[in-house]
């Protein structure tokens, strides 16, 4: 009997803490998304079904800040893709690459409110860098963070500058530890610097790839931080990301903790859902060697 | 060694017998409430006064989430006008309290002072006295004295627009300086733009809409249609309390607002900071403001340079009230009392106008020469204060806030027509969240 208690008063301790900040949240957004429950009225609920899902689609707002999540994912994403494994690749073996590779990983390291508040000093109108730096090529100043069309622009900017390093990281890792004698194999086979990449490199690398891009997409749908410190979801709902929208829903503006349990249950399936069509597109479970049903 | 253990003693039982009190407030406010604080337990030692300032966006739902769970984390708190219907609940009243300890109220302590609509705005609700003024803001409009009063300048005007540069006291005449000053119409233009103007996604722009709207909602015509607003729904309602906006009111604001917006340094993109800057470096000629940046304006520009004159229009009120939790226990309650009755006394209003900028919110500070003689702001604010516009204090004024902010954001961008269509939309939206 001694012998069953003492493994679990072990574990108990850590099983406690993950039932209280991981279960029970998670219990109570669920509960919380079939409530009628406004803080701004009375902290007290009552059940109203599926109402919270069927205003999602009803909400103009909701459905413009789902819009302009998936213009982020769609171009920011691959962008940062493409970039992180293209600058992986151009600075290896360059004179210099330590302080490339420390320099590069730079923008990751700065708190997104942080460069947030950067950002909108770049972009300021009338004395932003940006604007500066574009007036030298004959370019009229640019409403940055005022125009619907560049506002969204200037977001997926900062969000490429912050999240392309990551992509790099993974993949200039992975790159470390492709062997070399498997390199100078393809070599002395006569394959050129295109042909090693495509037949050699980029397999090995495929596996860390996909876990870059599963990991930027789960990043992506939650962007909040640069919109809060840079456009506050403006002009309009232009900037609007749809975790920006669950906090004003939820927290700044609405105290409607039912409606935001409900809008964060819908993005907790759609990341699921994603992530999920990502590994099947990809095949990723049976390279990595779990699933194996395909 | 008989003092040390004395000093040590005394040091231990104040530690001891001290009641600490945490006081969340507003940075535009926190330095004056930190010199008020220190100069409170200088008087009161055994009452330990902790200021701790978050921003707008922080403290609004940090207080909202602490009432509602009741869990007394802090002891009083200053709070926004707007958010008054919303966070009434959890505060003390402060005229039962009153009631009860009429001994913590000392003598000179004179309600009656606080200039009356301030007192009622930002310290009532429903009847109920839950707070007391302590930082009466309001929005003035700043311009460069030194163009307005150069005589080649003036000249320049005049021979433009065949009448003299006055300084303006309607939207319509602040258009024209404003085009004077700006100068992709006017290459001999001092400034850059005439105004600087902050339309952006943040509240800011429910609050600049009723610089343009109030005057042409509190005008006879306005009166008539929508009847006179009250404390509690403001200006955005009608008198019977339903959307006013949806009108010819409505659209005239939005309208004027429109017109100004070329002679504005990126107006949706620019920001109270941002604002500032434009004027403070001298970007532009006219900018309206709050009464706190007249500080910067006057040490960075110069006092000379710096002119200040009520809205054009109506300004919109930006009160900020200390008020107690409700939900902590009563020596706390007393402590906390005793420093919001200190922070909000004629002494610290005069004090705080002096020394920080804090908008005085008693008439006696009005009326102080001393003050009179220090601050050229006080004859703007004399006038603004019974002219200002209000906005909704209803604890549903955040949401209507936001869906609001949207939609003017949305026809100032031109993403939606500027039309009595768009307007009406927008009420509906509100009539919904106001379950009417």
């Amino acid at each position: 009997m001694k012998r069953r208690i003492v493994p679990w008063l072990m574990v108990l301790p850590v099983l406690a803490l993950f039932l209280a900040m991981t279960i029970y949240p998670f219990g109570f957004m669920i509960w919380a998304s079939f409530r009628d429950y406004d803080l701004s009225k009375s902290a007290e609920t009552h059940f109203i079904g599926l109402s919270n899902y069927f205003q999602i689609f009803r909400d103009s707002t909701a459905i413009e800040s789902m819009k302009f999540t998936v213009k982020l994912l769609a171009i920011a994403v691959p962008l940062e893709l493409v970039l992180g494994v293209l600058i992986a690749f151009l600075i290896r073996g360059v004179k210099g690459e330590k302080i490339i590779r420390s320099s590069l990983l730079i923008p990751m390291m700065i708190p997104p409110a942080v460069s947030g508040v950067a950002w909108k000093m770049l972009y300021n109108f009338a004395f932003g860098p940006v604007n500066w730096f574009l007036s030298f090529f004959g370019v009229p100043k640019i409403s940055w963070l005022g125009d619907p069309f560049y506002a969204q622009l200037g977001i997926i900017i900062i969000d490429i500058w912050q999240w392309t390093p990551f992509i790099f990281l993974m993949i200039y890792a992975g790159l470390q530890s492709i062997p070399q004698d498997l390199i100078d194999a393809a070599r002395v086979d006569g394959a050129d610097w295109g042909k090693v990449f495509l037949h050699v490199e980029f397999p090995l690398l495929r596996p860390l790839i996909l876990v870059a891009l599963v990991l930027r997409i789960i990043d992506c749908l939650k962007t909040f931080d640069i919109v809060f410190m840079t456009t506050w979801g403006g002009p309009g709902s232009a900037t609007h990301t749809y975790s920006f929208y669950i906090y004003k829903i939820g927290i700044s503006f609405g105290w409607n903790i039912g409606y935001a349990s409900a809008l964060s249950v819908l993005l907790l399936i759609v990341a699921i859902v994603l992530v999920n069509v990502v590994f099947r597109l990809v095949r990723m479970r049976q390279q990595l060697g779990f699933g194996g049903e395909e | 060694m008989k003092r040390l253990f004395l000093v040590v003693f005394l040091v231990v039982a104040a530690l001891i017998f001290s009641v600490k009190i945490s006081v969340l407030c507003s940075p535009d406010n926190a330095d004056a409430l930190k010199w008020l604080a220190q100069e409170f337990m200088k008087q009161n030692p055994d009452i330990q006064v902790e200021i701790v300032p978050l921003s707008w966006e922080v403290l609004y739902p940090k207080l909202l989430q602490d009432l509602r769970s009741q869990a007394g984390s802090f002891d009083a708190f200053t709070y926004d006008v707007m958010t008054t219907g919303a966070v009434s609940f959890g505060l003390v009243d402060l005229g039962e309290f009153m009631k009860q300890h009429p001994e913590l109220v000392p003598e000179d302590y004179d309600l009656d002072d606080f200039i009356p609509q301030v007192l009622e705005e930002s310290g009532k609700w429903q009847g109920r006295l839950i707070g007391l003024p302590f930082y009466n803001n309001t929005m003035l409009f700043y311009y460069r004295k030194d163009l307005f009063e150069d005589p080649k300048i003036k000249q320049a005007f005049k021979e433009k627009y065949g009448r003299e540069l006055t300084l303006p006291t309607t939207w319509e005449e602040v258009v024209e300086i404003a085009q004077f000053f700006t100068k992709k119409y006017n290459k001999n233009s001092p400034t850059e733009y005439g105004i600087a103007l902050m339309f952006p996604r943040t509240h800011t722009l429910f609050y600049m809409y009723l610089l343009f709207f109030g005057e042409y909602r509190n005008a006879p015509l306005g009166i008539m249609r929508h009847g006179t607003a009250d404390l509690e729904y403001g200006e955005y309602f009608t008198a019977d309390h339903k959307p006013a906006f949806n009108s010819e009111e409505g659209l005239k604001a939005l309208e004027m607002m429109k017109k100004l917006m070329p002679y504005s340094p990126d107006p949706l993109g620019s920001d109270y900071g941002e604002t500032i800057e434009y004027f403070n470096q001298g970007l532009v000629a006219m900018v309206p403001q709050w009464t706190g940046p007249y500080l910067i304006f006057k040490n960075t520009l110069g006092e000379d340079k710096v002119g200040i004159i009520p809205m054009p229009g109506r300004s919109v009120s930006g009160q900020w009230a200390l008020g107690i939790n409700k939900f902590i226990p009563e020596e706390k309650k007393i402590a906390a009392f005793k420093f919001i009755v200190f922070a909000t006394s004629k002494w610290a209003d005069k004090n705080k106008f002096l020394r920080f900028a804090v908008a005085p919110a008693r008439i006696s500070t009005l009326k102080d020469p001393e003050v009179r003689a220090a601050d050229p702001r006080v004859p703007a604010l004399e006038v603004t204060y019974v002219t200002q516009t209000h906005r909704p204090r209803i604890p549903e004024e955040p949401r209507l806030e936001d869906i609001t902010v949207e939609t003017f954001s949305k026809i100032l961008s031109g993403e939606l027509p500027l039309s009595m269509e768009t307007l009406n939309d927008l009420a509906k939206k509100w009539e919904e969240i106001l379950g009417k």
